[in-house]
Order: C-alpha cells, then structure tokens, then sequence
C-alpha cells in the first residue's frame, strides 16, 4: 500500500489534532479554573509588554548607568535557560500523538515533520516575544544597522526554536536513557552553580558576547547559533523517529529484566502489600522518576541551597528545607497514593484484602520514606547548616506523622485514573487536578507559618512540631482506621470515576 | 436496579442462586452481563436492589471475599509484577503459605506451566491469552467455594479451553464450588453449566436448567435475534 500524499497527509493531521485540542480544551478545566488561567495570562501578557516597553526604568532601577541593551543580550542565554525549565515541566512531546497515526499509510516522515512543526504553535514560543518584539523595537531598532537589529531578532526566535527543540530532545532522553538525563541535568546545575558562586559569569560574558556581536551584524556568532539550533532540532527530530519505531516494536515483545525481592512469611499480607508498593515504585517509570527526584533534592539540591552564597536563612526558608528534605516523596508520589492503583484497583477490591490493610501498608511506605530520606540528607544538614539538624529531626516527626496523614487524606478522595504502564515520567500530571496543588496549602503552609509565629523562641516551635508528628505517629493506628472508613464509603466512586476517567 | 443515564443497564426483580451451582450467563454484547457480574462483586452499586450472600448483604459484610475467586478483565491483575508475584500475592490473601501456593498450583500445572514460565516477566508483557490464563489461574487456584469469571474461553488457544473446561467441571463435582460464567461462547457454557441464565436488555430473558435441547434452543433463540435485528 502506498503513503499517502503530504499534501493530503497534513490537512487530514491538522483536522485530527484541531478537533483533538478543542476537546481537550472543553474537558480539562471547569469554568472556574478556566477564567483564573485567562486572567492570569492577561496579566502575564501585560507584565511582559510593560517590561518590554519600558525596560529602561527597570534596568535603571537594577542595573543604574547601564544601558538596557547590554543588561539583555547578558542575561539573554540565562533567560532561555529558565524558560527552558518552565517549558520542561509543562510542555509534552508529540510522541504520544503519533502513535495512533503508526498503523495508517502515512509516511513516518511526513507524520513526525507535521508533529514537530504543529508542536511549535505551543504558547510557551509566543509569550516570550510579548517582551521581546517591544523591546526590539523600542531600544535595538533604534541602535546598529538595519541588518544588525534584524539578525538580533532573529537570534531571539532561534534562542527560541533551540529551547522549544531542547525540550523535546531532553523529554526523548529522559524517556529512554534516564540515567543519561539525570547526569546531563546533575553536570548542568552543578557548572552553572559553580560558575555562580565562583563568580566566574561565564554564562553572562559568552551572552554578552554572543548577542552584542550578533547586534554589530557578527555573521559568525550568528552562525553558531544557527549551528546550535539546527543540532537541537535535528537531534531531537531523530530521537522522536527512533522512539516511535520503538513504540511499535510490541511492548509484549520487550523482555526487560526484572529484579524482584522476597518479604519474610511471618509479615502476611502486610508484607505483600508493602512489596507490592516498592515494586510499583520500582517498576513504574514516573513513580521511579518521584523516587529519584525526591533523592535529588535530599542531598544534590540540599547542597546548592544549603551551600549557596546567598545565604538563604530565617525561619521560613528552615521550614521549607525541612519539609522537602524529609518529606518531598511523601508530598509528591504520596498525592496519588490510590490514583496508582487506578487500573488494578479491583484487584484489591475483588479479593479479600481489607482497607485497613491496604491504607496501613501505604502509610508505611510513606512513613519509611521520610526516615530514608531524612537519613539520607543528614550528613548535608551536619556540614552544610549544622544550626539546622534540630529543624530536620523536627520535621522527620512532623512529616511522618503529620504530612503523610494530610497527603493520604488527599489521596483517598482522589478519583483521577492514572494509567501507571503509560503515564510517562516526572514532568507529567495525569491525575492531578487544581485541588491537588491547592492541598499544597494547608499541607506545606501551616507549619511554616507556625515556625515563623515561633521565630522568637524557634526550639519551643520545633519541640511542638516534633511533638504533633510523634503524637500522630502514635495514633497511626487511629487513622488507618479513619482512612479505611472513608475508602469503604466511597469505593464506589472511586472505581466509577477511575473507569470513567480512562474513557 | 442499574441505570446509566436513560439506559436501564440492569433489572432484576429477584434472582438466586444455590450453592454448587454453575451457572451461565449469555447475552448480546450490551445485554448486562458484566453489570450483573460487578454488581456480583460490589464492585458497582446498583441503584436499587441488592446482593445478599448466606443471607448476609454483601456489601457491608466482606467475609465472602475470602471465599471467592474472580477475574472479570485485565484490571483484576497487578500487571506490573511477575506471574509468581501476583499469585503470591493472591494466595496470601486467602491466608495460603508458599507451600499451599505452590502445592495447588502444581493441579494447574497444564493450563498454565508455572514451573516452565519466565519468572522475571512482567504481566504487562504477557499476551492477551497468557495474562487471561492468570487471572482465571488466580481465581481458581486457591480453592474457592464461589467462582465468577466474565468471558473465560474468549482469547485462549483450543487446549487451554478444554483444559479450563475439564478443570470447571472438577471444581464443579469435586467441591462442590458454586459458580457465575458469563460467556459467548455457547457449547462451552452449556457443557459446563447446569443452568443458564439468558439476559436481554438487563432482563431476564430465559432460566433454565441445561439439557440436550439447551444448545440448539439458545442457538435458534440468538439467529431469530439477529434475523429480526437485521431485518
């Protein structure tokens, strides 16, 4: 059978996938959240057409005596890079959109060319020119030749092509070399750290360097840059190639090896439970991707906020550590705690496992978390900020008492499917809903807010919140049965809106 | 009663079942069989109505769970462990030690060779037919008194079909197991099952014991359906 034409391939791809965004549109967000996400994206737009308009009175303020083109073209490479961030935790790839198009006799090429060209529409390549067309105008048109401020513009638009592209390129490595991408980010952050605290600027000078030339009509610099974004999109343009024939190698067919471990008779269904969790965790590439995260932060991140010069200090920025050091996998993979049993929940519901059982082993395996996590953050805490330790044993407590009760509270009402086999990695939020990062706020906010209250007499406020988290630890019986309660009444439900959100 | 939206997915005034009897659930697709069959197993409430178990409502009593095996669909299995882990996991549910697991697994040795089978392979890799023979596996292994199964023979190859078949009807005399098989496939349900019960449109159509006639009545019934559905 042969391919069918580009010409009839594209507008036929382009119906799919504007039907498909209306859909998503219409069923993702209530009207609430729809007119919240429309007012701050008003705003957003006029934030950055303000800025772009009148950066000299802002860079007057920052930056007095310099000109407001030099402080751009510095922080233009450190810009993208945050953008960049930004765009990797909300973009996705278009991988899972070719996937349904593979059996049709549509030419494998055609269909990633139209997916990587579609997959530029995004927003996040726009918003950045709210600022950047302004300021263009009013202060680079203004200086050099017409040929110089034309190829300043046009560095800006492939800065943002090579970020769009980066994106897509990283999410491939990610999903198929994981260790790889976790590396590049871990080399990444570290360089750009010392480079900070070194004062090297090097990042600021090559900026600078780059884009001052590239103003002066530098056809070189201009050049390089060309070379940079033509990589980042050929490369990822390859990898999203290599990864749809690898999607449609069966995944029957894929063998991986698989570790397994043993739990001791005497431990029941308790023990088979718990190692059902671990092995989810384990087997499942975004709850792993939560695992590792969480350990990251626990000592890699802990570092650079712990070590950084600008010395954060106070109350609040304790509290925060001290909840993430300890806490940060209960507060992430724990939000989901049922939503990742969505596909197999009768499983358990079917057979002759209780939900006391069931909430008791789950509790265990976010308690746990905390004491792995503050046991592996410990020895930073002791070189880094010695004055700390009192506020992340207060916090073990806290957590394991305390935040895992408030995430389980949350997670038992959860009625989201998540489909663990596909649900991709880290930066992905099937499942979530608004309320989930609502419950951020009575989850992280009282006890900061209560060590800050506390600030004048901080032992006798980390002595409360120890004391809270011990008392619940205590009751932990108390609330497996408060849980298992709740999860009988609205089992049906929860496995109604499991089956209903896979539809 | 089941409803959803307009459509009456189920109504049934009142129906039994008593214990050691097997019995088969046919129907259209769409006729209300995996209602019926979910409603069976709590795991949807009907709207009006309900479960009763050695007289016990099913849904505040959970003790029939422990004497119960099932597999309607591929959410009844744990598709990111290996085989031996998920029937460990079933067989400690039923308060089973290794022992009893591997000692009752070795009956079902030829429906699905446990001791040949890669043991690091995750279900999720499985094929359709193989992960449909775990989850029946799962549900008969551990010997239970009550045995639903939606659609067992669709997917399995010819040998596995005889083999379930011969193993239901041991279940059936030896133990005197009650069962609920819900299927398509109408010789193999009347071979095995004593009773059939025929649902139309979330009614019963037609209970009946199962004879020599059985077969032939049920494949005329469903050819007049299709006549008067085409026509």
């Amino acid at each position: 059978m042969s391919s069918l034409s580009f010409w009839r391939t594209y507008p036929l791809l382009a119906k799919n996938q504007y039907r498909a965004s209306l859909r998503q549109m219409k069923s993702q967000q209530g009207w609430f959240m729809r007119i919240v996400i429309a007012l701050m994206m008003v705003y957003s737009a006029f934030i950055l057409l303000t800025l772009g308009f009148f950066f000299d009175r802002f860079s007057a303020e920052l930056w007095p005596g310099t000109n407001p083109v030099d402080v751009v073209n510095r922080s233009l490479l450190a810009a993208f890079v945050s953008l960049f961030f930004i765009r990797f935790l909300l973009q996705k790839t278009p991988r899972m959109k070719i996937v349904p198009y593979l059996h049709l006799p549509i030419g494998r090429w055609t269909m990633i060319s139209f997916f990587q060209s579609t997959s530029l529409l995004s927003i996040h390549n726009f918003y950045p020119l709210l600022f950047f067309i302004p300021f263009w105008m009013r202060y680079i048109v203004v200086e050099g030749s017409l040929t110089g401020h034309s190829m300043w513009i046009g560095a800006v638009i492939m800065l943002i092509l090579t970020s769009h592209f980066a994106n897509l390129l990283l999410r491939s490595i990610l999903q198929r070399r994981a260790t790889l991408f976790y590396l590049l980010m871990t080399l990444f952050i570290a360089t750009t750290f010392v480079d900070e605290t070194a004062g090297i600027g090097l990042q600021q000078r090559a900026s600078e360097y780059l884009f001052s030339h590239i103003l002066s009509g530098d056809l070189l610099s201009l050049g390089l840059l060309f070379m940079l974004t033509a990589f980042v999109m050929t490369a990822s343009t390859i990898l999203l190639f290599q990864s749809i024939n690898k999607s449609e190698d069966s995944a029957r067919n894929t063998r991986a090896r698989v570790r397994s471990f043993e739990v001791p008779s005497e431990w029941g269904l308790h023990g088979q439970l718990v190692r059902i969790e671990l092995l989810l965790m384990w087997r499942n590439r975004r709850p792993r991707h939560y695992l590792f995260v969480s350990l990251l932060f626990s000592t890699m991140y802990l570092i650079f906020m712990m070590g950084s010069p600008m010395a954060f200090s106070g109350a609040a920025f304790g509290a925060i550590l001290g909840l993430f050091a300890s806490g940060g996998f209960a507060l992430n993979y724990g939000q989901l705690m049922f939503g990742w049993d969505s596909t197999h929940y009768p499983a358990f519901l079917s057979r002759n496992v209780s939900f006391q059982a069931i909430v008791r082993a789950k509790l265990t395996v976010l308690q746990l978390s905390c004491l792995v996590l503050f046991v592996a953050s410990l020895p930073l805490f002791i070189w880094l900020r010695p004055n700390l330790v009192p506020v992340h044993f207060a916090f073990l407590f806290y957590n394991a008492g305390v935040t895992t009760v408030l995430i389980m509270e949350l997670a038992s009402r959860n009625r989201q499917r998540v489909d663990i086999g596909k649900s991709g990695g880290f930066f992905n939020y099937e499942g979530f809903s608004a309320k989930h990062w609502l419950w951020f706020i009575p989850t992280a906010l009282p006890p900061l807010l209560f060590l800050i209250v506390m600030d004048g007499s901080p032992r006798l406020g980390l002595i409360i919140l120890a004391a809270l988290g011990f008392t619940s630890l205590l009751l932990t019986q108390g609330w497996t049965r408060y849980f298992a309660r709740g999860l009988m009444a609205r089992k049906h439900r929860m496995l109604e809106g499991f089956q209903e959100s896979a539809r | 009663m089941k409803r959803y939206g307009e459509k009456v997915a189920l109504d049934i005034p009142a129906w039994d079942l008593q214990a050691g009897e097997v019995l088969g659930l046919v129907g259209r697709n769409g006729a209300g069989k995996t209602t019926f069959l979910r409603i069976m197993l709590d795991l949807l409430r009907p709207d009006r109505g309900h479960v009763k178990l050695d007289g016990r409502a099913h849904s505040s009593d959970m003790s029939w769970r422990a004497r119960t095996g099932s597999f309607l669909d591929r959410s009844f299995l744990i598709e990111y462990l290996t085989i031996p882990e998920y029937l460990e996991f079933v067989g400690t549910t039923f308060g089973l030690s290794r022992r009893e697991i591997a000692h009752n697994l070795e009956s079902f040795e030829s429906f699905l060779p446990i001791s040949r089978v890669d043991r690091s392979r995750l279900i999720r890799d499985l094929s359709t037919g193989n992960a449909k023979k775990v989850g029946i596996l799962a549900a008969l292994f551990v010997n239970p008194e009550f045995v639903v199964l939606d659609e067992p023979f669709a997917n399995l190859d010819p040998p596995s079909q005889i083999q379930l078949k011969e193993q239901l009807s041991s279940m059936a005399s030896n133990n005197g197991t009650t069962m609920i098989i819900s299927s398509h496939d109408l010789a193999h349900v009347t071979e095995v099952c004593g009773r059939i019960t025929l649902l139309e449109a979330g009614k019963i159509q037609q209970d009946l014991e199962t004879s020599e006639q059985t077969l032939s009545d049920l494949q005329s019934f469903f050819s007049k359906h299709h006549t008067a559905s085409a026509t």
